[in-house]
């Protein structure tokens, strides 16, 4: 749409204006990790990010929200959304957050996520340090990055801004903006390019190569067990996921016992009873009873079943499963290069 | 943008007309929607009953959309929210969403021999379907159900078990695992049925019940040369959304809310978790 450019000196000025017009959030230091947090001052922004603990999915699909809240007998939904500025997102995890958007508006709208998502705009910006076990050069190739307003790229003195839509122009105003030179175009163009080169891990084959073993492993239990021999079914892996969006529900009054919330809060396929059913008289029925059904009903959502779908697989390589494990064997290069090879 | 329109969680009040025990852990209620609109749906379809501050359960409905007014549902104090939803009585309200999911596709059910096979509660979710089919006898052929329960305690719905077992519009075979000094029927699993009468491999054949009951049943739908489009199960599967989104209700790719309840078992083969 319009390519501008930002001086260094002026940038601080241009995040402090968004942050007086609205709620911005960004990746901000949290001990030696970070996190998208809401900004209160420009200093906490650090565009200078590896990957967050948790993927910006959070501000549109809280890890608990409140669906409906009742009264005795009176009830209503709870759909509040903010207007909001979500700041330095990194391509990976815009390509998540188009995928999650298409899948809540699949079929049945959720407006409970697609209401935040709506009146978010999103402005990506490039990755200026890799993370240790990131691999999204290789990831989610098939699609493009999309869904975003703007994407923002640090270059020498200052920053190239790539407005994508009337919302990521709109933020033009707030910040001393000039228009971007060729060569500042150029430079921005080339630190995007670059960055695909560092990537300390890799896919070696094409995704649709990768489905199509990954799916005619589903019958190889041993494999399946083997790999999940020492999962602890904790579910990190499902929580640090840009692309999960499984959910639990639970009622809870107030302290009045009259009113309270049907709230939903964030939920994890590869924990034990996830799909689990009682069926009265103390017998139950697990439909994914071992921890090797859990393991791989994850990887065939990642790498199979919604790439129709999505248009590429459910996975963008973000690295972020692979360091949360404990066990460290969620990591889906390694996993993938297994099955390629069994 | 209407929350109250787009908020796919909000459910509907029903109200509570009539409350039967028919065992000791489940109750068959009769609601009609508390604004007075009726519940469209078609036989086989699921609904979320909820009650707020206890939550909702997935439930097939056990009556036949062709009996006017009302519908029915059948509940099984099993966890929190079925205790609490089985402690309601008449006149109380009951909050629901649905119909949700795909029920029994009739277009492929009408013209021919049924074939219904119900294990335990899975005789609610067919009741649908038996009623429809008893309601509109003429457009079905020769129609056959068997039921299985565990033992004649847990027998459900035994005023239309007393009318089927009488009627001439349907072939009524049924078993109880395990009998008991005043049980004359037969005794064994629900397969035994088979050897009682005869079937066409042109039946439609419709199958609901535990887990455990599917791979025996399919077995012996195979053995009759029953092609396997002509199969249809009605699945149980944990549900929290019941809209296709929250993920606990999945059989591989599929979502037994959305894609099902009901699947022909020729849309299974490929979904190695689905029985």
């Amino acid at each position: 749409m319009s390519v501008s450019f930002i001086a260094e000196q002026d940038f601080k000025g241009f995040v402090s204006a968004l942050i007086q017009a609205r709620p911005v959030y960004g990746p901000t230091a949290k001990r030696s990790r970070f996190v998208f947090a809401r900004l209160q001052t420009p200093e906490q922004l650090r565009l200078d990010y590896d990957v967050t603990i948790l993927p910006p999915k959070k501000l549109f699909f809280p890890t608990s929200q409140d669906i409906v809240r009742f009264d005795g007998g009176k009830f209503d939904g709870c759909i509040q959304p903010e207007e909001m500025i979500l700041l330095g997102v990194h391509f990976y995890d815009v390509k998540a957050i188009d995928m999650t958007d298409l899948l809540f508006r699949d079929r049945n709208p959720d407006w409970n996520y697609l209401a935040n998502r709506e009146r978010t705009t999103i402005v990506a910006s490039n990755i200026q340090t890799v993370a240790p076990r990131a691999f999204w050069a290789s990831a989610a190739r098939e699609v493009e990055p999309k869904g975003h307003d703007a994407f923002l790229t640090k270059i020498a003195g200052g920053y190239v801004f790539e407005a994508r839509t009337p919302k990521g122009k709109a933020l033009l105003k707030h910040g001393s903006f000039q228009k971007a030179s060729e060569t500042q175009t150029q430079e921005a163009r080339k630190a995007n390019q670059d960055v695909l080169g560092k990537c300390p891990e890799a896919h070696r084959a094409d995704a649709a190569v990768i489905a199509a073993k990954v799916r005619a492993a589903f019958k190889n239990e041993e494999l399946w067990a083997k790999f999940a021999e020492d999962c602890f079914s904790c579910g990190s892996c499902n929580t640090v996921c840009p692309t999960c969006y499984c959910f639990d529900v639970q009622d809870a009054w107030n302290v009045d016992q009259k009113s309270g919330a049907r709230t939903r809060y964030w939920d994890a396929c590869l924990s034990e009873d996830f799909a689990k059913v009682s069926l009265g008289a103390g017998a139950s029925e697990n439909f994914r009873e071992t921890r090797g059904e859990r393991f791989r009903h994850r990887f065939m959502r990642k790498a199979a079943y919604l790439n129709e779908k999505l248009g590429a697989p459910a996975c963008v390589g973000c690295g972020r499963c692979s360091a949360a494990c404990t066990a460290d064997i969620a990591d889906p290069v390694r996993v993938i290069e297994q099955i390629l090879k069994a | 943008m209407s929350d109250a329109v787009s908020n796919i969680f909000l459910p509907r009040e029903a109200t509570i007309v009539r409350v039967e025990a028919p065992t000791e852990s489940e109750r068959h209620f009769t609601l009609k929607m508390a604004d007075g609109s009726r519940m469209e749906f078609e036989p086989g379809q699921i609904l979320e009953a909820g009650l707020f501050g206890y939550g909702e359960i997935p439930l097939g409905f056990a009556s036949s959309p062709t009996r006017k007014n009302t519908f029915d549902i059948v509940v099984r104090s099993v966890g929190r929210v079925s205790k609490a939803i089985n402690a309601l009585k008449k006149g109380d309200s009951l909050y629901l969403r649905g119909p949700l999911g795909r029920g029994f596709d009739l277009s492929k059910i009408r013209g021919h021999d049924v074939l219904i096979v119900a294990g335990g509660i899975g005789l609610c979710p067919t009741r649908s379907l038996i009623q429809y089919i008893l309601d509109r006898r003429g457009e079905f052929k020769r129609f056959i159900l068997f039921y299985g329960a565990r033992d004649p305690k847990q027998q459900l719905f035994l005023d239309d078990l007393a009318v089927w077992r009488k009627s001439k519009d349907v072939e009524y075979h049924e078993t109880v695992d395990k009998g008991d000094p005043s049980w004359k029927g037969n005794v064994g699993v629900i397969t035994k049925l088979f050897a009682k009468t005869n079937i066409d491999p042109d039946t439609r054949a419709v199958v609901c019940g535990p887990p455990v009951m599917f791979k025996f049943v399919i077995a012996e739908l195979d053995k009759l040369g029953i092609p396997r489009e002509n199969v249809f199960v009605d699945l149980e599967r944990r549900m929290k959304c019941g809209v296709g989104k929250c993920g606990h209700c999945q059989i591989n790719d599929k979502y037994v809310c959305t894609d099902g309840p009901v699947f022909s078992f020729a849309q299974m083969q490929g979904l190695e978790e689905a029985i």
